[in-house]
């Protein structure tokens, strides 16, 4: 038996307040935090918002950063409510290099990138910023301030992105991954997505009113909020109590459209019957739902569906709290977690301010103050493409807790990879590089595309950038070649999602200004549009997340299908691992030290490979796998004894001058292993993890190593590998071990 | 009227991506969105920036965008009757 999740601390900050007592006098008082603009400089004044009531100056202070270090608004949000959180779960210094961190952003270093993009472009001012765009760059500077952490990701669902960060915590939790996993999200305000919100038409300009007739949109929000998950065992032992307890989670895709919710709501109603199943609890216990209530017309009627289809005429008392604090985007699944353990701790409802009129075939919020003691809430958070959570959190008073589901044992033993896919510099969607690598000569490479109207229709491919086609056509490939009818679960990783739609953006943002911005650029630049567009092509209303933390993006991903196999969740997985590149982006990267040092090649990279807990017909095992966050060597040599193999696939570019310490590296650690590389002539990008993957599984399948693979020629061999480890660490900081056997 | 439902065309096809596709094969009574061409709701929204871009027309509801987009013909006699430039 597994014991529950434990919630043993909480840290916030919104438009309501800086910390968890404001908030809750704000959520008691009905006091909103959503005003006019005062701290993101935009010409659209029109649009009220919840700003966090602070400048970046007074958050530097507050948390002790100097003026020059190199931060973004995300990331100080995120410090502030994570510094919250740790104390309340009395976590000392010594104790972070034993807890995870998982952090959900979708905006990532964005107010950095939209203030200095000419920049980036023509010269090398504030250059210095470039590397702190991506969101991964943001969960590492909110968790380095606290100390080196275990292991860091983060997740990028764009509005439920938060939420998704807490199912992992729990999900590696009940793996024995760790004791104690620190989740939640962070987002700032910025113009992009002001822009971005706007070109979709789904801003209001007066207060929004969630599930009222007269609902005409969202008020854009900021915030961040952690929660610190623990499992039974490791509360006890440190004497520590739980605010609340994690007692289910779901998430569903509603595949359906990539930025509208279904009219049925087939998404929302799959994350919350999930949440409720893991729970076992009856629909007649909730005694609160805090939805998702965006204020959109769709959004609120499409929820209203999916909570009717579930609960029929005994809808629990529900409320949206958007009002309160604009919609937090990829913060809210935290945000409103924090605000359902407030409500179970000091038993009351938030109201759903605003509201004055029913909707048609809406649901009636709670609209007046209500005092009640509560056992179990639902709290919904949804994101475009259908990426759809729900979380059940449940009171510690309650005695009937102590009865708990049994929870069956995580299943140890081999997984099995059934098959691997690729576009990239090398002939594409086959193995020709085995025998004929193509060659270059320049530093930066497109990918060589297949014709893709096998895979996508013109009139699908209308809004497509080369990055979804290219996962469309891979993510087909392997789903065909896996042999599976259907797959359980659609997992992605990117390090930077579709950049040449951020690129155009943020061009236009820059130079046209905040007017007539195409809705469709803004739409692709969030990360999660390539596994929710997968989702929609294949028809999967299964797990869906997408992973955007550095060059740990698939392994990421990788790592979340391995959790679920074990847990039992599911029986497949389709990985990918997704990055494009364009000749601006390229370069606004090398100068910023991200990519093209000394001489490395670069490329793009789109691999999707299938991962199953069984099959006839396999390209080889995956048994042993681990992702670690700036390891000590004595750290490192603890876990190589458990991935010990003949073969070791490093990630040296083969002119890189960090290559020599990578190479002893791998040598100290696995002293007989034969040393391999692959970015030779795939380069490097910031998925080229998936294709170590990809080689590694493709040369156990073959029975052989193309021998233009072998780092020192005196080790070539043509003896048949059978174990082949995947070491991988991209910039030092983040190090993944993947052992497959064939 | 003619030349404007031909420019338009063109216009529709830039705004929207449509690879491989010319003014001729766009039937200006045929529907746009649903059953004809296909386009969903980001296209209309496409089309309302296309518009303002083009001619001036800015739409503040997007939900009159259904009128007005119903096919080409409509969307060039709305264009004509409300273009400022």
């Amino acid at each position: 038996m597994t014991n529950p999740i434990l919630i043993t601390g909480a840290g916030i900050v919104s438009a309501i307040g800086n910390n968890k007592a404001e908030t809750l006098d704000a959520l008691l008082n009905n006091r909103s935090g959503v005003g006019e603009l005062v701290y993101l400089k935009t010409e659209h004044k029109e649009f009220p918002v919840g700003e966090v009531k602070m400048s970046d100056e007074e958050m530097r202070k507050l948390m002790n950063i100097s003026d020059k270090a190199i931060t973004t608004r995300t990331a100080l949000m995120g410090m502030i409510a994570l510094d919250e959180a740790l104390k309340e779960a009395k976590i000392t210094p010594d104790m972070i290099p034993n807890i995870g961190f998982i952090s959900g952003t979708t905006v990532g270093g964005m107010d950095m990138s939209e203030q200095f993009y000419l920049d980036y472009v023509n010269n090398e001012n504030h250059k210095e910023y470039i590397a702190v765009h991506d969101c991964g760059s943001c969960s590492e500077m909110t968790a380095e301030h606290f100390g080196k952490f275990a292991f860091i990701t983060t997740l990028s669902t764009a509005c439920s992105s938060a939420a998704n960060a807490i199912i992992l915590g729990a999900n590696m939790i009940r793996c024995g991954e760790a004791d104690i996993v620190v989740v939640g999200g962070s987002e700032c305000i910025t113009k992009f997505h002001l822009n971005g919100f706007n070109s979709l038409m789904i801003l209001d300009t007066q207060w929004c009113r969630p599930f009222d007739a007269t609902r005409a949109g969202l008020n854009l929000g900021e915030g961040a909020a952690y929660l610190v998950l623990e499992s039974e065992e490791s509360a006890k032992k440190r004497g520590v109590k739980a605010q609340a307890i994690l007692s289910g989670y779901g998430n569903a895709c509603d595949a359906f459209h990539q930025t509208a919710s279904s009219p049925d709501g087939e998404g929302a109603y799959r994350a919350m019957q999930e949440a409720l199943q893991l729970a076992d609890i009856q629909p007649d216990n909730i005694d609160y739902i805090n939805a998702h209530g965006t204020g959109t017309p769709n959004n609120d009627l499409s929820e209203s569906q999916a909570v009717k289809r579930l609960f029929g005429e005994n809808v629990p008392p529900m409320s949206s709290t958007k009002p309160f604090t604009g919609h937090t985007t990829s913060a809210s699944g935290s945000i409103e977690a924090v605000f359902c353990i407030l409500a179970l701790q000091n038993d009351f409802l938030p109201v759903n301010l605003n509201w004055s009129q029913p909707m048609d075939d809406g649901i009636m919020p709670v609209h007046q103050p209500v005092k009640k003691e509560l056992r179990h809430i639902l709290c919904n958070a949804f994101g475009f493409g259908g990426n759809d959570s729900s979380l059940l959190i449940s009171n510690p008073r309650f005695d009937e807790l102590n009865d708990r589901p049994m929870v069956p044992e995580p299943v140890e033993g081999p997984l099995y990879v059934l098959s691997a896919k690729q576009i990239s510099v090398q002939q594409p969607l086959c193995e020709d590089w085995m025998s004929q690598p193509v060659e270059y000569q320049a530093l930066f490479n497109h990918s060589i595309d297949p014709s893709f109207k096998d895979y996508i229709s013109p009139i699908e491919a209308r809004r497509m950038g080369k990055i979804l086609k290219r996962a469309i056509a891979t993510s087909k490939e392997a789903i065909k070649a896996s042999g599976l009818d259907s797959i359980d679960a659609i997992i992605t990783g990117t390090g930077y999602g579709c950049i040449e739609n951020t690129e155009f953006f943020l061009e236009a943002l820059s130079k046209d200004g905040e007017q007539m911005l195409s809705p469709t650029y803004f739409m692709q630049s969030t990360h999660n549009t390539i596994s929710s567009l997968v989702a929609i092509q294949t028809k999967n209303h299964g797990y869906n997340v997408t992973y955007a933390h550095k060059g740990i993006s698939f392994d990421s991903a990788l790592q979340d299908a391995v959790l679920q196999m074990r847990l039992g969740k599911i029986n497949s997985a389709l990985v990918g691992g997704h990055d494009e590149l364009t000749p601006t982006f390229y370069n606004i990267l090398k100068k910023g030290g991200m990519m093209g040092k000394d001489d490395e090649m670069c490329g793009e990279a789109a691999v999707s490979v299938v991962v199953g807990t069984k099959g006839d017909d396999y390209l080889c095992k995956l048994v042993n796998f681990k992702i670690l966050h700036k390891p000590t060597m004595e750290r490192l040599k603890s876990f190589a004894k458990d991935f010990q193999a003949d073969y070791i696939l490093t990630g040296i570019s083969g002119n890189h001058q960090s290559d020599e310490a990578y190479l002893a590296e791998a040598k100290e650690l696995f002293n007989d292993a034969k040393l391999l590389k692959y970015k030779h002539i795939f380069g490097e990008s910031f998925t080229s993890s998936g294709l170590g993957f990809y080689v590694a599984a493709q040369c156990l399948k073959a029975g052989k190593i193309p021998t233009h693979l072998f780092v020192n020629q005196s080790e070539i061999t043509d003896k048949t590998p059978s174990k082949i480890l995947i070491f991988n660490h991209s910039d030092g900081n983040n190090y993944s071990l993947t052992l497959l056997e064939a | 009227m003619d030349e404007l439902i031909y420019t338009l065309k063109q216009q529709i096809i830039e705004a929207l991506n449509l690879e491989d596709m010319k003014p001729e094969d766009i039937d200006e009574n045929a529907t746009l969105f649903g059953e004809g061409l296909g386009l969903d709701s980001i296209d209309a929204l496409e089309l309302i920036v296309m518009m303002e871009k083009n001619y001036g027309i800015k739409l503040q509801d997007p939900a009159k965008g259904k009128e007005i987009f119903k096919s080409v013909a409509v969307m060039a006699d709305f264009i004509a009757k409300n273009r400022t430039k």
